[in-house]
């Protein structure tokens, strides 16, 4: 067994037992600690891939930005009072058979993926353990994708200014 | 022997630890927490099927999702704070503004 495969099952494990934690916990400062060491696990399994370059990103966006986001808003909404009541939803039945159908249509696409074979032929050629990796992927980003790019710089506009318009609206409507 | 099957069972598996949060828990903070534990389920299915062909789409792929994901973050997070500031409710069992 290699370091590689080695690394694998420690982050692999790790990623898990963390997700439980997420979902399990009580406190929500709790789970969303949790969620962070899933994050920064994450980023060592992208870099384990090959892409260092995402590694970054996922350090930068995710453990910078949104878990630092969710805990603001959980700052921001003090839950101390409930923080004893139950975790789970009532309707326990209700949600299992939703719970068994979307699990079903998953591992239904996820088998698909495994059958997958190797004649799909190859769409965009990159050798990810080559340093000329992240030139061909910025290449074919800028090129390839390049619409898809600007759609996202859209995207993040416009939720710049939905957030401040949605908070605006219900401070006022909370004011008046 | 780590391939390309063992990266798409963590998948699965962190997929399904999501869905499940997703569906059962009840505070919104937390549905939006589980939401991103899928994102980065099928993180490491695109990136680890794009270095195991060695095809750059996936990892293309996985740019665009955690832009997408930072997006949905703040969209999500905005609407619980304008529910909280109305209803000074966070769980989805309390939620039902269209109970006649």
């Amino acid at each position: 067994m290699g370091a590689q495969d080695l690394a694998f099952y420690y982050l692999g494990f790790a990623m898990i037992l963390s997700g439980l934690f997420t979902v399990f916990s009580r406190n929500p400062v709790h789970a969303l600690l949790s969620l962070l060491v899933l994050v920064v696990h994450q980023a060592f399994m992208l870099y384990l891939l090959g892409s260092e370059f995402l590694s970054a990103v996922q350090i930068i966006v995710y453990a910078g930005a949104v878990v630092v986001l969710f805990l603001f808003v959980v700052y921001l909404i003090n839950l101390q009072k409930e923080a004893r009541f139950r975790v789970f939803v009532r309707r326990f039945s209700l949600g299992l058979i939703f719970f068994i159908l979307f699990a079903f249509l998953f591992i239904k696409y996820f088998v698909l993926i495994f059958s997958m074979s190797t004649s799909i032929r190859t769409l965009l050629p990159i050798d990810p353990t080559s340093s000329q990796a992240l030139k061909m992927m910025a290449r074919y980003l800028f090129t390839e994708y390049l619409f898809q790019f600007e759609l996202i710089g859209v995207i993040l506009l416009v939720v710049v200014l939905g957030t401040v318009f949605l908070l605006r609206k219900a401070k006022e409507e909370r004011l008046g | 022997m780590v391939d390309l099957n063992s990266y798409i069972y963590l998948s699965l598996i962190l997929f399904m630890i999501g869905l499940f949060g997703f569906i059962f828990r009840r505070n919104l903070i937390i549905l939006l927490a589980c939401v991103e534990i899928m994102l980065n389920a099928l993180i490491i299915l695109f990136a680890s099927i794009s270095y195991f062909r060695k095809d750059a789409t996936g990892y293309i792929l996985v740019f665009f999702i955690i832009a997408m994901a930072a997006a949905e973050a703040a969209v999500g997070l905005t609407l619980a704070v304008a529910l909280y500031k109305k209803l000074k409710k966070v769980y989805t069992e309390e939620i039902n503004l269209f109970r006649g």
